[in-house]
C-alpha cells in the first residue's frame, strides 16, 4: 500500500507544536491522557489502511448514482456508517450526557485527516451525521434529543444540512422553503433543496435533515429564517417510521468526490411533510451556522488531507522515476551516467516542497483553530472570548487556504507525474478532481473572502486582528532567540506590518462609506493574510523542531526536524514574498472591477 | 476460564532500522511502537473470543519497562479485562519466558497464548519455552482455536497442509494468520482501559545464558537490470547465477 499520510507529522503538530495533551488537565477532559488518544488515533489509522483507502479509486469509478428514484452509492458506506457509530467516530467530541466522550475538537479533527486521506469520498457521511446531531443537541428541546441524537451517533441514521435552493445558493437570503405551524407543534414543510451532500442511501434506515426554511409570516431576509429538523421517516405513535414525504428527485453527477452524494430533495410534495423547529423562531440562520463553523473547518481539513494524499503519490513518484541527468558543474551532463530519479531535478524539488510546504501548514493552521475552538469553551471567561475571537477570524483563512493552494498543490504533483499525472491509471488526477469542490463547500472562497475582510477584521473594532497579532508577535519573539531563525521572524514581522498597512489603506473607503471599494478585492485580501497566518505557522514549526534539535528532546528523527526548518525556508522565500505584489494591487488607486458608468469592459 | 495472553511491543512495521554502538544496540531514535501484531490480531482477539462465547477473564502479561506501558494500554482497550506488566527489560527470550512462567506459577492459568513471534527479531522461542518452564504441552503456528471441556483442538499449519491436534488444559498456544480478525478498538473502550487494573510486579532474578555480539543490516537492494524482452536466455541466466531463484 502506498503511502497517503505521515502520522509523525501529525503528532508532531498535536504534540510538539501545539502541546495539546495539556488539554487533559482541563476537568472536561480529565478522563483523557496521551495513551488514550493515540490509541484512537493508530486504531483509526489501522481501520483507514484496510477499510478506507483500498475502496478509494473504486469509489470513483463506481460513482453515487440515481436509479428508480433512489441513491445507490459504493457499500463500504454502508460498512462505514455502521463501524464508525460502533466504535465512536461519530460525535466523540459530544459530552457525556450526550452520548460522546468528551473527546477535543483538535483530536477529532486530527482523527479525520487520518480518513480524508484515506478517502476522502467516505467522510462527509459521517461528519455531516454528527455535525446535524450536534446541532440538535445544542439547540433542540429534549424530546427532539431523544427522538434522534442517540440513532445517528450510533451511525444507524444518518443527518445532514439543507440549506441551498434552486434559487437560492450564496444568497441565503432569499430561501423560500416554507414552514407552517401545527397545532400539535410541529411545522408543515414545503420546499426544494439542492445540493445536499449524503443525502439519500440505501445503507442508513433514516435521514434526518436539518433544513432553513421560513415560518409564514416571517420578516424577509436572514432575520427570518428559522431551522427545521425533518426526517425522512417520521417515528409514528408506536416507535415505527413512516414516509415523510421527503422526496429524492435526482443526483448531481460531480467531476469529483463522485463517491459523495449530492442529492435534490423535495420536501412535501404531497403536502405530508412535518418537521420540528430547532431553537427559537427566526433564529435558524445564526443556529445554523454553529454546524456551519464546524463544517469550515471541516472542509479545510479535508482539502489538507486530500493534498496530503496527494503529496506522498507525487513524493513517491518522485523518487522511483529516473528521468535525464544532473548539471554537472559547467552546465555539462554526463550522458553516459544512469539517468537520475526526478527529485534530484531543482524544478521537481521545488514542486515538492511546495506541495509539504502547503499541506504540512494547512495542518497546523487547522489544528490550532480546533484547539481554540476547545479552549473557547474550557478555559477561563476571559480566555474563552479571545479564543473564540481568534477562531471566528482564521475559520475562513482555515477553510479557503487549504482549498485554493491545496489544489495548486496537487496540480503541482501532477506536473511531477508528466503525462501519467493525466492517466486515470495513477491516482493524482482523483486528487484533482476531489480538492476542486472544497473551494465551493460551505460558502465559496469569494463567500470565505468577504466574511474575513468584510466581519472579522473589523469584528470588535479591530480588537480581533490585534489579538492575532499578539499571537503572531509571541511567536516571533520565540524564533528570534534562535540566530538562524532570526531572518525569517523579521521577514514574518516585516509581513505583518504590511498586511495592517492594507487593512489601514482599505479601511479608508469603508469610512468614507464606499463599502463596495473595501471589499472589492476581499480574495486578493485573502491570499495575502492566508500567507501571514501559514508563514507564522511554518515559523512556529520551526522553532519547535529547532528546540528539540538544540535540546536532544526529540521524539522523531533529526532529519524530520531539519526538514520542517528547510520547509520554513522554502515558504518564506517562496511563497511570502509573493505578498510584495499582493500588497500593491490592494493598495493600487485604479478599481478596474467596479464599473459607475456601467460601460461593460468583458465585450 | 483463565486465559493468559503474552503480549509484546514491537518497532512499527515502516520504522527505519539502525544500530548503535558498535552494532550492538537497537538505534530507537525516533521509532515508533506497536503491539506486536501477532499477538494483538491473533492471540489476543481469540481470547476475547472465547471468553464472549464461553466466559472466564482475559489478562495480559507483558514482561517490560514502563515504555511498555502505552501498548499493554491498547490491549485493555481492545477488551482485555487486567493487565501484568513484570518490570525488568529482558535482553533474550529466554529471560521473557522465565518471568511470565515464574508468573503462572503463583497464578495458575488454563490457556496462555502468545504470537507465533514477534516482528522484530522473530525467534518465536517464548512460547515453548514457557511450556518448558511449566512443564506442560505447546502447540505452535495455531490457525484455528477452539475450548472444550478440558481440552483444546488446535488447528496448526504445517509444511504443505495443516495438521489438527487435542491438547489438555493447561498448554501454551501460539497463534497465527487466520486464529482471529483484528479488532479495532472503539472509543468506550479506549477510555474504559484507562481504569483497568495494570499490576506492575518485580522481575525474579535471571542470568543471560548467551550475548549478542552485534548486529548487520542486510545489504541494500542493487539497482534494478532491464532485460530486452527478446533475450529470454539473458533473463534466465540472471535468475539462476545472480538472483539464484531458479
Amino acid at each position: 500500500m502506498s503511502k497517503y499520510i505521515s502520522i509523525e507529522n501529525l503528532k508532531f503538530a498535536l504534540f510538539e507544536l501545539l502541546e495539546s495533551d495539556k488539554l487533559f488537565a482541563l476537568d472536561h477532559y480529565k478522563d483523557l491522557d496521551k495513551d488514550s488518544v493515540n490509541i484512537m488515533m493508530d486504531a483509526i489509522k489501522d481501520y483507514a489502511d484496510k477499510s478506507m483507502y483500498p475502496v478509494f479509486k473504486e469509489m470513483d469509478q463506481q460513482p453515487a448514482v440515481y436509479e428508480d428514484g433512489k441513491i445507490i452509492v459504493h457499500p463500504a458506506i454502508g460498512r462505514f456508517m455502521k463501524d464508525a457509530g460502533e466504535n465512536g467516530w461519530i460525535g466523540p467530541t459530544f459530552s457525556y450526557e450526550d452520548g460522546g466522550m468528551q473527546l477535543p475538537h483538535v483530536f477529532h479533527t486530527a482523527a479525520s485527516h487520518i480518513m480524508e486521506c484515506a478517502n476522502n469520498n467516505m467522510t462527509g457521511y459521517t461528519g455531516l451525521t454528527g455535525g446535524a446531531a450536534n446541532l440538535i443537541a445544542t439547540y433542540g428541546t429534549s424530546t427532539l434529543k431523544e427522538m434522534y441524537v442517540s440513532n445517528m451517533l450510533e451511525g444507524k441514521w444518518a443527518g445532514t444540512m439543507c440549506l441551498t435552493e434552486p434559487q437560492a445558493g450564496s444568497s441565503l437570503s432569499d430561501i423560500i422553503t416554507s414552514a407552517s405551524p401545527q397545532t400539535d407543534g410541529s411545522y408543515k414543510i414545503k420546499g426544494h433543496k439542492i445540493f445536499i451532500s449524503g443525502g439519500d442511501h440505501e445503507y442508513s434506515e433514516n435521514f434526518i435533515h436539518l433544513v432553513l426554511a421560513r415560518i409564514e409570516g416571517a420578516p424577509l431576509g436572514t432575520k427570518g429564517i428559522s431551522l427545521f429538523a425533518v426526517p425522512k421517516n417520521r417515528i409514528t405513535d408506536n416507535s415505527g417510521l413512516e414516509y415523510n414525504d421527503v422526496l429524492t428527485a435526482g443526483e448531481f453527477q460531480k467531476m469529483g468526490q463522485k463517491g459523495y452524494c449530492t442529492t435534490h430533495l423535495v420536501f412535501g410534495e404531497n403536502d405530508d411533510c412535518y418537521g420540528h423547529l430547532v431553537g427559537a423562531e427566526n433564529q435558524g440562520l445564526k443556529n445554523m451556522f454553529q454546524m456551519m463553523n464546524g463544517a469550515r473547518i471541516d472542509v479545510g481539513m479535508t482539502a489538507a488531507s486530500v493534498a496530503t494524499a496527494a503529496f506522498y503519490a507525487s513524493l513517491q513518484y518522485a523518487q522511483e522515476r529516473s528521468q535525464g541527468r544532473r548539471i554537472l558543474p559547467g552546465g555539462v551532463k554526463n550522458v553516459e551516467a544512469q539517468q537520475t530519479s526526478i527529485i534530484n531535478h531543482p524544478d521537481v524539488k521545488r514542486m515538492l516542497l511546495l506541495q509539504k510546504a502547503v499541506t504540512e501548514g494547512s495542518i497546523a493552521l487547522l489544528l490550532q483553530a480546533s484547539l481554540y475552538h476547545d479552549l473557547s469553551h474550557h478555559s477561563s471567561e476571559e480566555d474563552k472570548e479571545k479564543y473564540h475571537l481568534l477562531l471566528e477570524l482564521l475559520t475562513p483563512i482555515a477553510k479557503t487556504y487549504p482549498s485554493e493552494m491545496g489544489r495548486v498543490s496537487i496540480s503541482n504533483g501532477l506536473q511531477i507525474l508528466g503525462g501519467y499525472g493525466f492517466c486515470t491509471e495513477f491516482s493524482l488526477e482523483q486528487y484533482y478532481r476531489d480538492i476542486r469542490i472544497m473551494s465551493l463547500y460551505e460558502g465559496t472562497t469569494g463567500i470565505q473572502s468577504l466574511d474575513l475582510l468584510g466581519r472579522k477584521v473589523v469584528m470588535k473594532n479591530g480588537e480581533t486582528m490585534k489579538l492575532l497579532t499578539k499571537e503572531i508577535i509571541a511567536s516571533i519573539a520565540a524564533a528570534s532567540n534562535y540566530d538562524d531563525l532570526k531572518p525569517y521572524a523579521d521577514k514574518l514581522k516585516s509581513a505583518s506590518k504590511n498586511l495592517e498597512q492594507v487593512v489601514m489603506h482599505l479601511l479608508q473607503f469603508a469610512m468614507s462609506g464606499n463599502h463596495e471599494r473595501y471589499i472589492a478585492d476581499a480574495t486578493i485580501f485573502m491570499e495575502m493574510m492566508s500567507n501571514v497566518v501559514i508563514a507564522w505557522q511554518w515559523l512556529k514549526m520551526a522553532t519547535t523542531a529547532k528546540t528539540a534539535l538544540v535540546t536532544g528532546n526529540t521524539i522523531q528523527t533529526s532529519e524530520f526536524y531539519e526538514s520542517k526548518i528547510h520547509t520554513m525556508r522554502f515558504f518564506f522565500k517562496y511563497e511570502l514574498a509573493k505578498n510584495n505584489g499582493f500588497k500593491e494591487t490592494l493598495m493600487d488607486p485604479d478599481s478596474l472591477t467596479i464599473l459607475e458608468d456601467k460601460k461593460s469592459v468583458l465585450a | 476460564m483463565k486465559y493468559l495472553v503474552c503480549i509484546s511491543r514491537t518497532p512499527e512495521t515502516t520504522a527505519k532500522i539502525a544500530f548503535t554502538d558498535g552494532n550492538t544496540q537497537f538505534d530507537k531514535n525516533g521509532v515508533q511502537y506497536i503491539l506486536n501484531p501477532y499477538d494483538e490480531w491473533y492471540a489476543l482477539v481469540r481470547a476475547l473470543e472465547l471468553k464472549e462465547a464461553g466466559g472466564g477473564t482475559v489478562t495480559v502479561i507483558n514482561v517490560g519497562t514502563a515504555e511498555n506501558d502505552a501498548v499493554i494500554r491498547k490491549a485493555l482497550a481492545i477488551g482485555a479485562d487486567d493487565a501484568v506488566r513484570i518490570d525488568t527489560d529482558p535482553k533474550s527470550a529466554m529471560n521473557v519466558a522465565k518471568q511470565i512462567s515464574e508468573y503462572v506459577k503463583s497464578n495458575p492459568h488454563d490457556i496462555i497464548l502468545c504470537g507465533k513471534e514477534t516482528i522484530d527479531y522473530n525467534s518465536g522461542e517464548v512460547g515453548g519455552m514457557i511450556a518448558e518452564f511449566l512443564d506442560i504441552p505447546f502447540v505452535s503456528y495455531g490457525e484455528h482455536l477452539d475450548i472444550e471441556g478440558s481440552s483444546a483442538t488446535v488447528k496448526r499449519d504445517i509444511e504443505g497442509g495443516s495438521q489438527t491436534v487435542k491438547v489438555n488444559l493447561p498448554a501454551v498456544i501460539s497463534a497465527a494468520k487466520g486464529m482471529a480478525e483484528q479488532r479495532i478498538p472503539n472509543m468506550r473502550g479506549i477510555m474504559m482501559a484507562k481504569r483497568k487494573p495494570l499490576n506492575i510486579v518485580p522481575a525474579v532474578p535471571f542470568e543471560d545464558a548467551a550475548t549478542v555480539i552485534g548486529y548487520t543490516l542486510p545489504e541494500g537492494k542493487s539497482a534494478v537490470k532491464m532485460i530486452d524482452p527478446e533475450n529470454m536466455d539473458e533473463l534466465v541466466r540472471l535468475l539462476q547465477e545472480e538472483a539464484k531463484v531458479l
